[in-house]
């Protein structure tokens, strides 16, 4: 189910244009503390390397 | 078409006498040249407004949600053991029988609350295409005849064949024949060019990432939130439409750019499964906007990811409350 919305939803930000690597999905459970310690400095890599993003943003004032 | 006419109309006439519905939804003739119009029809001497055509551009469903949605309100406050059913007729295509199967499966309402009037399919006329095919000009009178559109015009008589300017929906429908239904009048349709209906989405994809965000930046900019593709949209029934949510407030009201763009794209994709492209929010925009070109590539990942086809199968269930571990793809997962 929310697999399923997150596989449609990265790959409908793609085809408008806007990055869909941003969108990071995996699993993780409660009682993997190395793992997760390892997805989210993996995930933050990414996210830096992509660097600010610019697109859908609303800017206030 | 003249033969499906009258017998639509008979039939219509029948299910009302006796009592098998208690208002037929159907399209009449419009009040302007070349179009047609939904109607409700509630007395059996008027089933004779009844058209079927190449001009019946709305997809009926929508009404049929929102008759059934207000009966079941109405009923609220009746004891349960009075409660009525109140059986809605509707006269309907494919995509129109493909939209009330998304609504049974979205368990919207029953099947004995609707009484389908099936019809086949041959497309509809884009109006907007047809204006621009004549050049702008106004049209005065016209009828269609052996695939051909005969118009008098502010520019004199005019002739466009109508395959020229079926709605794009229309052109590669897949399901032009009713998939449901509980009295079918005519013999099926003959089918569209459905092999093609991807064409457009491949072109798309095959554009660099800047240039489908220019794409998507310029269409919606068109877009000036009148909410029409929304009301038009049978999929789109939400009693509070995240648009008009204040707790929280997903996306602000007004002509700001970014929350145009955010409205659409969340519209959009909650089509995910559920649209059956029958193209009435296209028909609908004042704009133009190209919504088809976003719409048609959820159907094709829905398909592509999961076998699905909205609304396309009674024993479905909606694609995204399920999933299926050994078919799925799994690549969009981060470090599996
Ligand atoms: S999004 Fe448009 S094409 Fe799709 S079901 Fe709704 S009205 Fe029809
Ligand atoms: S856009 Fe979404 S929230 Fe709004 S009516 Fe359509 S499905 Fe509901
Ligand atoms: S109908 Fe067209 S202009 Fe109106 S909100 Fe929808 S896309 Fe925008």
């Amino acid at each position: 189910m929310a697999r399923r919305k997150f596989a449609t939803l990265k790959s409908f930000l793609n085809y408008v244009g806007v990055e869909g690597d941003r969108t990071i999905f995996t699993w993780v459970s409660a009682s993997e503390g190395d793992r997760w310690a390892q997805v989210i400095k993996g995930a933050t890599e990414k996210i830096k390397a992509l660097g600010p993003a610019n697109k859908m943003v609303k800017h206030i004032g | 078409m003249e033969n499906i006419e009258t017998k639509l109309r008979e039939e219509a006439k029948r299910l009302l006498l006796e009592k098998k519905a208690e208002v037929i939804i159907g399209y009449e003739k419009g009040t302007l040249p070349l179009t047609a119009t939904p109607c409700f029809i509630t007395k059996p001497e008027e089933a004779d407004k009844l058209v079927w055509n190449n001009l019946c551009t709305q997809n009926l469903a929508k009404f049929v949600h929102d008759l059934i949605t207000q009966h079941k309100n109405s009923q609220k406050r009746v004891k349960p053991e009075d409660r009525k059913r109140k059986v809605i007729g509707v006269v309907a295509r494919g995509c129109t029988t493909r939209s009330m199967i998304i609504h049974l499966q979205e368990r919207q309402y029953e099947r004995e609350d609707v009484c389908i009037i099936g019809v086949p399919c041959d497309g509809y006329v884009d109006g907007k295409g047809l204006k621009v095919k004549i050049g702008g000009a106004d049209i005065i009178d016209g009828a269609i005849e052996g695939g051909q559109i005969q118009m008098k015009t502010s520019d004199g008589d005019k002739t466009v064949a109508l395959k020229e300017v079926l709605a794009d929906c229309c052109a590669t429908c897949r399901f032009n024949n009713p998939i449901i239904s509980d009295v079918m009048i005519g013999s099926a349709a003959p089918p569209m060019n459905p092999d093609a209906e991807y064409e457009e989405v491949n072109a798309f994809e095959a554009k660099s990432m800047e240039e489908r965000w220019a794409y998507f930046t310029r269409e919606m900019d068109k877009c000036m939130r009148c909410n029409a593709c929304r009301q038009a949209c049978p999929s789109c029934y939400c009693p509070t439409c995240f648009v008009e949510q204040s707790q929280p407030q997903w996306v602000g009201i007004g002509e700001d750019q970014t929350d145009t763009q955010v409205f659409q794209f969340m519209r959009l994709y909650h089509m995910v499964g559920r649209c059956v492209d029958c193209g009435s929010c296209v028909a609908v925009c004042p704009m133009g906007v190209d919504l088809r070109k976003f719409l048609k590539k959820l159907d094709k990942d829905c398909f592509e990811f999961f076998g699905n086809r909205a609304g396309s199968s009674m024993e479905d269930m909606p694609p995204l409350g399920k999933f299926d571990e050994h078919h799925d793809k799994g690549d969009f997962v981060y470090n599996p």
